[in-house]
């Protein structure tokens, strides 16, 4: 979810004259050990993807640990990184937001509410969820939808990075680009889902060992986080940049040009929610888990890590408008005048500190960040394509040998699409909105339809298919009339004084609403499911598994209400 | 016969293998200052950074080397 609105501001960049550092042996030969080692994981796990239920779901051996360290890496790209720097930069404290409010109450939901449907029916994917729940004309719907935009997403994300090489390190466009893809075609292709896993979970250490060193040198710099709060109030003149809640009142008393109720309903509820529970890019690596425990437990897990985020994001993005002695500017005034941009906020920081080797870590991290998303992103593709579409609509009756070399195949062929996009994306570059808002338009009405699933024996095959229709049609809709007619921005964010942002939440927030008015109108019209058929797939038709814990303290739902007293005590200091 | 080697040894050698080059280049760096040093260059980070991971890594390298079975 993050990731969409993240990097928006890095898509418009386009390649600039100079470079801002450049790497010497040492740095090289860590970005070198790290390529040698993903490699290796893929060939040595190649043995363990013989049958699909290996390939694609990664054996269902997953600990919670390492499910959920993958769960939170698959959306830790390294544009998100770099995207959420410089909307720091930019917009102060507020950009955390996506991070606490945006994506922890979603998580701690998935672990204690969903997970356990999505368990125990064995589904091998959302699609597959629905499929069960709805049929096939709201699996084929979501399956084909999810394929082609994760992709297309794949490769906008490519081309990105490939960018921020050249921009960073002078690096060809060409070279950043096949070096990268073929790396996680290859590890991707060998293993299945558990090298990507085994691969997530290395590059979530290497990103926090790679960046962590930014914000603890930035702070001795400025000489704490008090230190640095005031000098940002002094060099802007302003004090919202440093508050998370009581600039919310109203769109125009802070910089991003929201309101509370965006942020709790649009971003919070319905954006997060349909994101981190409905998105098979990371929902796949929680059903990788070993039980159902583990499965409870790998979302929570992701939640405290996912919590602790900004503090390699958002404070970097904070000290660089303090430390810099320049100011950043936005994409287009920084070709035009040379200047550094708002998403060169992370990359500055690393060179400001880094001496070589700590330089080489920090580009890694960001390489393998990059890694890691893509890599989910291949990987969820060639499960839905095989299981969703191929399996499901194509070929029926295959072996599961066939699958597996059917899944290895796709994995090549959505990289070599992913490749595709990022020439089409250099030549093209305004199709990178039109993608981007294409992948945004299903996530609201898919969290409506799978929840409704979920919680409401009453939801019927044909009003899970038109509900997620109309939630959807509904957010092209709000989207085209925007695009055409500007000034229906206040009608859509209920403000004159609305930004972009503020569009995104409402827009999600009235697509989610369409898709349940709809879903509940036509499931009463139409005849319900039998029961017994629905077994399994929603709450309260079936007893849920008991799960014995020894100790109170080892119970998944303790550890959630840690988590989230945890959050509520951060948004409280931080308010 | 062995056991499959586990995560947490591959994230051990990655930390170790760093953890090494960034603490050698840091002491090198102590007789051979840079002529354009990064900022707080006299906090040496690269040499506790290097040692924190080279610690880091040989610990999990250790804990969780593949045994026969």
């Amino acid at each position: 979810m993050d990731r969409l609105i993240g990097f928006s501001n890095l898509l418009a960049a386009v390649p600039t004259a100079h470079q801002l550092t450049h790497l010497n042996g040492v740095d090289i030969l860590i970005i070198v050990i790290y390529f040698a080692i993903v490699i290796f994981i893929g060939f040595y796990l190649k043995g363990a993807s013989t049958t699909s239920e290996e390939f694609f779901m990664a054996g269902r051996e997953m600990t919670a640990w390492i499910a959920g360290l993958s769960f939170v890496s698959a959306n830790l790209g390294s544009l998100e990184l770099m995207g959420w720097a410089a909307a720091a930069y930019q917009y102060g404290i507020l950009a955390t937001h996506w991070y606490w409010i945006g994506a922890i109450p979603a998580m701690l939901f998935l672990g204690i509410v969903m997970m356990p449907f999505y368990y125990i029916s064995k589904t091998h994917s959302v699609p597959g969820y629905l499929h069960l729940r709805y049929g096939e004309g709201a699996r084929a719907l979501s399956a084909i939808t999810f394929a082609a935009m994760t992709v297309l997403m794949s490769g906008i994300n490519m081309y990105s990075m490939a960018l921020v090489m050249k921009v960073v390190l002078g690096w060809d466009l060409n070279f950043s680009i096949w070096v990268s893809s073929v790396t996680v075609a290859a590890y991707v292709a060998l293993g299945g889902l558990r090298s990507a896993i085994y691969n997530e979970v290395l590059q979530f250490i290497l990103i926090w060992v790679g960046a962590l060193l930014v914000p603890i040198l930035g702070l001795i710099e400025v000489g704490g986080w008090s230190n640095l709060q005031a000098r940002i109030v002094t060099n802007l003149g302003r004090t919202d940049y440093v508050h998370l809640w009581s600039t919310l009142g109203h769109f125009s008393s802070n910089p991003m040009g929201v309101h509370w109720t965006g942020i709790v309903f649009g971003l919070g509820f319905v954006v997060s929610f349909g994101y981190w529970t409905t998105d098979f890019l990371v929902v796949q690596r929680v059903l990788s888990a070993d039980n159902i425990r583990s499965a409870r437990l790998a979302p929570i897990i992701g939640a405290a890590f996912k919590m602790a985020v900004p503090f390699i994001v958002i404070l970097p993005g904070l000290l660089a408008i303090t430390v810099l002695p320049f100011h950043l500017v936005g994409e287009s005034v920084a070709v035009a005048t040379g200047q550094h941009s708002y998403n060169e906020a992370l990359p500055l920081m690393l060179v400001r500190y880094c001496s070589p080797g700590l330089l080489g870590l920090g580009v890694t991290a960001l390489i393998a960040g990059f890694m890691s998303g893509m890599a989910g992103n291949v990987s969820a593709f060639s499960t839905v394509w095989t299981y969703d579409i191929y399996g499901a609509f194509l070929n029926r009756k295959a072996t599961d040998k066939h699958y597996v070399a059917m899944g290895r195949w796709s994995t090549l062929v959505g990289v070599m699409i992913s490749i595709g996009t990022a020439y089409l994306v250099q030549n093209a570059p305004s199709i990178m909105d039109y993608v981007q808002a294409l992948f945004s338009f299903f996530i609201a009405p898919l969290f409506g339809t799978v929840i409704l699933g979920m919680l409401w024996k009453r939801a019927t095959k044909q009003a899970g298919f038109w509900g997620l229709l109309a939630g959807t049609l509904t957010s092209i809709g709000l989207w085209a009339w925007v695009r055409l007619d500007p000034s229906a921005l206040r009608y859509v964010a209920l403000s004159p004084d609305a930004k972009d942002m503020a569009e995104n939440m409402y827009r999600a927030l009235w697509a989610w609403i369409a898709c349940v008015i709809v879903t509940v109108v036509i499931s009463y019209m139409t005849a319900p499911r039998p029961v017994e058929e629905l077994e399994g797939l929603v709450y309260g038709v079936s007893p849920l598994p008991e799960e014995h814990d020894e100790h109170w303290y080892q119970r998944p739902v303790v550890w959630a209400g840690v988590v989230f007293g945890l959050f509520i005590v951060l948004n409280v200091i931080f308010w | 016969m062995r056991q499959e080697i586990s995560i947490w040894f591959f994230c051990g050698v990655l930390l170790l293998s760093y953890g090494l080059v960034i603490f050698v280049e840091g002491i090198w760096e102590l007789f051979h200052p840079l002529a354009n040093p990064p900022v707080l260059y006299n906090l040496h980070a690269a040499i506790w950074w290097g040692a924190f991971l080279w610690i880091s890594g040989l610990t999990y390298t250790l804990k969780f080397r593949p045994r026969r079975s």
